[in-house]
This record gives structure tokens, C-alpha cells and sequence, in this order.
């Protein structure tokens, strides 16, 4: 579905602080894939999801989705068929706009903003439906100012809105990083539920390696912007935290912080 | 102590200014001063709405209201001398919309800075507004206005119903607008430009779109007032930016800018305000000359009270602390 050809970003080129933060990276996403991403701090992850978001532009390399190419595409375009949740909760929500105003916003991902109402009584329905489904009691509180939210509610929400209108691609960058763990860890299930409910294909990068193990069906290390490892099948399935600790440390120049692990 | 209570109690001193400003009103100034203070509050609202969404609703600082209010005027001079008052009132806010959008081109597509984006803009049209004119100032004392031709139907009470009419209509259409899919947009481009493009709207769009609106109702303000005080001027436009920036942080002391409907509330009540704040200055004997630095000390107290009012609770507390 999607294909990443020989993907490299370049910050800084040609001065003293040039950086590769993505090297020749290729791989071939399909439907239904739910791959996951893990790196040591400034192994390019960020990067990645970025290029294929269309925040950044690739200095080399293409990006193939359904076959067609949409290297060049901007980011709001290929916004049409990505939703994406980054690690700052704050990122994702309008914080001055209701939470029914966010949602109303997302319902429209896609299509072309008219001049016709913003929010219907029909629309109203369906978000405070959706909303009753994340169990955070959200559905009372259409009104409020997405900005009076928690962290943990505001990145719930943000899930909602990136799979609102199911995208073909869904990207997810440390998404419960800056939670803290009984939240980080309810937003990963709600996560999973929705993903697995509606068969969206995506992308999660985490700095956990048990989560990377536990969630999805691959998994890609990464290492100084370059594909380390791509393990998927049976290796995976026996793969421990452990046994992915001594591997990369056997291939890789740096280690994976004990951070990692927890 | 209840939030109801708490909200009643914070309205004690807005209500005891607004009653004063009515005392004051009554003994200050005579009847036909009052209405043409609204008249021209009502005018200036125009101003005001449109600053709003720049600043308020886009946030994003735009410099070319100067420039597009006198813009408004020529335009709206020319035509009307040319016996076309109300062709002018429409070709001010096509004008209007057309500038905005060159600096909202100048800032998205370009990647001017936007305070430069707006300078340009407003720099340019000094020379523009000259050209359509084609005087500094054009006297329209024998010309129809909008004014006038309602002048047999409306009779005494034409400057203010009209004027009034014309502030409720673009508030009406604004308010609307603001809460359309192309509205919600825009006002979420304001708030997280990074969610918007994650969204799929295209950002620099909005924002091109936001300019054009406001300087369409600037200019707007500036072709009323060119027909209601009967003069075309070139240079009417000089320190419109911070009359109306005034004008919104006034109006935001008593309405929370918030939801649209307060904060375009804000802007109306606040431009009228301006206007009576102006006129006891003048009633006091205060020098026109001066007007335009009122308006600059408005908006620096109004932009410092919250600092002064952070370090003078701060140093009670510390008073405090020291006592105990
Ligand atoms: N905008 C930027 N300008 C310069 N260097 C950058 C920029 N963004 C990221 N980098 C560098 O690129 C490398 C990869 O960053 P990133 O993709 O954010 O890593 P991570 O795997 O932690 O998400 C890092 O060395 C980082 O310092
Ligand atoms: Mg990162």
C-alpha cells in the first residue's frame, strides 16, 4: 500500500552542522499492516514519520501510495488519506475551539470546506456517540474548550479525530510518551481497539521496546536514520525484550537506553 | 464561594464604569452629540470587526489596515463623486479584499514576515490611494451619498439607522461565516496552524482568505466614513490600526473574547466606546491633535495592566509574608 524507496533527508546540507537524519531507508507497507517503530534518541523515527507525512521533504528517494507517487505532495494534501498523532498532546486539538468544533473539523477531513454550517444536529449525534465509546466521559462536555482538557483526554481526542473519516495510513510518534503510565496506557488501548476495529493500516513509533513487541504485526529498528532491523513472522512472534537488547547491540554502534525497557 | 456569586461579583466594577459612562453621557454631552458619537461608533465597528479577525481570529499581526482604510475612502470618494454611492460602497470591499490578499500572498506564498508583509502592503497603497483619487482630498459636500439618497425615507434619524443597520448586517454575516466549515477553519488556522494541516485544510489558503475579509470590512469602514463625514482623504487611514486595536482591547473588558459572538460583541462595543471616550475628551476641551496618542496610551495600558496588576498582587503577597 505504502512504499518508501530509498528515503534520505539531509538537515543543514552542506554546512558545518549537516545532519542525516534518514539514510537510504526503503520499506513496503501493506494493508492491514500494523508496524512498529523503535530507535535509540535521534535515530531519525521523528523523521520518518514526518517525511511520510509530508511535514518534511525528502532530499532523495520517493514515496509510493496505492502506486502513486506523492513525493511531492504538501502536507495538507496527503492529510486527506493520513491522520497522524504526534507526541505533544497538545499538537493534535484547537485548543480555543469545542470539543465538538475539533471533531466537526476532523468529520470534514478530506472533503472540500464549504460555506455550509460547521456542525449539524446530525453530526452532534454521531460525535457524542463516538465520544460515549472512548469512555472518558467526554460526550457531557461537547461545549468545553478542547484547551481545559487533560493531556490524556486531549490525545484520546486527537485519536478520534485522525481516525474520524478511517485514513489510509495512520501515524502515531510516541503518541503516550508524554503521558503519565495509567493514562499512556488506556490511550494504548484505545489505540489498538480502533485500529484493530476499524483494520487501519499503521504506523507507531514507541520508545518502548515491550510495547513494540507487544502491539502490531512488524516491527522496524532504526539506527542513525538506517533501516537496523525488519522483524516480522515467527522471529517475532519468539522475540523478547531481551533477546532484541542483545541484537542490537550486536549490529548497532550505540545502545538502546535501559529507559527503553520499562 | 459559588462560580455564580464569584461572576456577579466580578461584574460589581464593569457595571459601576458602564453607569458612570452613562452619567456622564447624559450630563456631557447634548442629544444630537450623543447619536453622532454612536454613528461613528458604529462606522469604526467596521474597523474593528475586521482587526478582529486578523489579530484575534488569525492571530497574526496585520499592518495594511492603515493603508486599506484610506483605501476604502478613495475608492469610496471617487465613485460617489462620480454620482455612484452605492456602487462605491461595493467596489470599497472588493478593493479592501483585493489588498488583503496581496499581503496574504506576500506572507504564505512568498514567506514575507508578516508585520514586513503588511508594511508593504500599506506602503504601496499610499501611492494607490493618490492614484485613485487623484487628490489628496476630495470634498463630496454637493455629491449624493448612501446617506443622503435614504435622506426622504429616513429622514433625521438616516446617518444613525443607517449606519446601525449596515454594523448589524456584516455582524450578523460575520457570525455566520465564522461558524461555516470555511469559518471553523480559518478561526482553527488561528489557534493550531500544525492541526489544521494534519487535518487536511490547506493553511496558507485560510489565511489569504482571513486577509482578504478583513481588509474588505477595513476598507469597508473607510468608505462609510469617507460618505458620512462627506470628505475622500488620502491619509484618513494614518493610526486607524491602533484606533482599532483599541477598540477590541476596550470591548474585551466587558466581553470575554471567547466564543465569536462576544468577541465580534467586543469589537462593536468597544469602537462605540472609543468614540465616547474621543468625544468627552473633545467636550473637556482636549485638543483633536491629541486624539490619535489617546488611542496609543489606551492600548499600552490596556496591553500592561495585566503585567502591572501581576507585580502589584505579587508584591502584596510579599508584603504579607514579610508581616508574618
Ligand atoms: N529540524 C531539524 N534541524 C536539524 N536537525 C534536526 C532537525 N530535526 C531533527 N534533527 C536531527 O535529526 C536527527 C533525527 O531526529 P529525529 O527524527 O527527531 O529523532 P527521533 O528518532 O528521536 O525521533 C537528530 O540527530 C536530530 O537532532
Ligand atoms: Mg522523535
Amino acid at each position: 500500500m505504502l512504499k518508501i524507496e530509498h528515503a534520505t533527508v539531509i538537515f543543514n546540507a552542506k554546512t558545518v552542522n549537516e545532519k542525516v537524519a534518514l539514510k537510504d531507508f526503503s520499506c513496503d507497507i501493506s494493508d492491514g499492516d500494523f508496524i512498529t517503530v523503535i530507535g535509540s534518541n535521534g535515530a531519525g523515527k521523528s523523521t520518518l514519520m514526518n517525511a511520510i507525512s509530508g511535514s518534511l521533504m525528502l532530499d532523495e528517494g520517493k514515496i509510493l501510495l496505492d502506486g502513486k507517487d506523492i513525493t511531492r505532495f504538501k502536507e495538507h494534501k496527503r492529510a486527506r488519506f493520513i491522520g497522524r498523532l504526534f507526541q505533544d498532546p497538545l499538537k493534535g486539538t484547537a485548543p480555543n475551539m469545542t470539543i465538538e468544533e475539533n471533531l466537526g473539523l476532523a468529520y470534514s477531513r478530506g472533503k472540500k470546506r464549504t460555506l455550509n454550517i460547521g456542525i449539524n444536529k446530525r453530526d452532534i449525534n454521531l460525535f457524542r456517540e463516538k465520544l460515549k465509546a472512548l469512555g472518558l466521559g467526554l460526550e457531557d462536555r461537547m461545549k468545553t474548550p478542547v484547551g481545559l482538557l487533560s493531556g490524556g483526554q486531549r490525545q484520546a481526542l486527537t485519536l478520534l479525530m485522525a481516525t474520524f473519516v478511517t485514513p489510509k495510513l495512520l501515524l502515531l510518534d510516541e503518541h503516550t510518551a508524554a503521558l503519565d503510565p495509567v493514562t499512556a496506557k488506556k490511550v494504548m488501548e484505545i489505540t489498538d481497539d480502533i485500529v484493530k476495529k476499524d483494520k487501519i493500516t499503521t504506523l507507531m513509533i514507541t520508545h518502548n521496546i515491550d510495547g513494540a513487541l507487544r502491539y502490531g504485526n512488524k516491527t522496524i529498528v532504526l539506527s542513525q536514520g538506517q533501516k537496523l532491523m525488519d522483524i516480522k513472522g515467527d522471529e517475532r512472534k519468539d522475540m523478547t525484550v531481551e533477546g532484541l537488547m542483545k541484537l542490537y547491540s550486536k549490529t548497532a554502534s550505540d545502545s538502546l537506553s535501559d529507559k527503553m525497557i520499562l | 464561594m459559588s462560580t455564580n456569586s464569584k461572576k456577579i461579583i466580578s461584574w460589581i466594577p464593569r457595571a459601576l464604569v458602564l453607569a458612570a459612562a452613562l452619567v456622564l453621557i447624559n450630563t456631557q454631552l447634548y442629544q444630537s452629540q450623543i447619536i453622532d458619537t454612536l454613528e461613528m461608533g458604529f462606522v469604526f465597528s467596521l474597523l474593528a470587526m475586521g482587526i478582529f479577525i486578523s489579530f484575534r481570529i488569525l492571530d497574526i499581526p496585520d499592518l495594511s489596515v492603515d493603508g486599506t482604510f484610506a483605501l476604502g475612502a478613495s475608492v469610496s470618494a471617487l465613485l460617489t463623486y462620480n454620482g455612484h454611492p452605492v456602487l462605491a460602497i461595493f467596489a470599497s470591499l472588493a478593493a479592501g479584499a483585493l489588498a488583503g490578499g496581496v499581503t496574504g500572498v506576500l506572507i504564505t506564498k512568498f514567506k514575507v514576515q508578516p508585520i514586513l508583509g503588511g508594511i508593504i502592503t500599506m506602503t504601496a497603497l499610499l501611492s494607490i490611494n493618490l492614484l485613485i483619487l487623484g487628490a489628496p482630498s476630495r470634498s463630496l459636500w454637493k455629491n449624493n451619498t448612501i446617506f443622503t439618497l435614504m435622506q426622504s425615507v429616513l429622514k433625521d434619524y438616516t446617518d444613525i439607522i443607517l449606519s446601525a443597520a449596515v454594523m448589524l448586517l456584516v455582524f450578523i454575516i460575520m457570525f455566520w461565516f465564522l461558524k461555516t466549515q470555511i469559518g471553523m477553519s480559518l478561526r482553527a488556522t488561528g489557534d493550531n496552524e500544525f492541526m489544521v494541516r494534519a487535518s487536511s485544510i490547506n493553511s496558507d489558503t485560510m489565511k489569504i482568505i482571513g486577509f482578504m475579509i478583513a481588509n474588505a470590512l477595513v476598507s469597508l469602514a473607510g468608505a462609510m466614513n469617507a460618505q458620512i463625514t462627506k470628505t475622500g482623504d488620502t491619509n484618513s487611514g494614518t493610526g486607524m490600526l491602533v484606533v482599532g486595536l483599541a477598540s477590541i482591547i476596550i470591548g474585551e473588558i466587558f466581553f470575554s473574547r471567547h466564543t465569536i459572538f462576544s468577541g465580534l460583541a467586543a469589537a462593536v462595543f468597544g469602537a462605540v466606546s472609543y468614540r465616547f471616550i474621543l468625544a468627552f475628551a473633545i467636550s473637556l476641551g482636549i485638543d483633536t491633535k491629541f486624539t490619535k496618542l489617546l488611542s496609543a496610551v489606551i492600548v499600552v495600558i490596556a496591553i500592561a495592566l495585566p503585567v502591572i496588576k501581576k507585580s502589584v498582587s505579587g508584591g502584596i503577597k510579599l508584603l504579607k509574608e514579610r508581616g508574618e
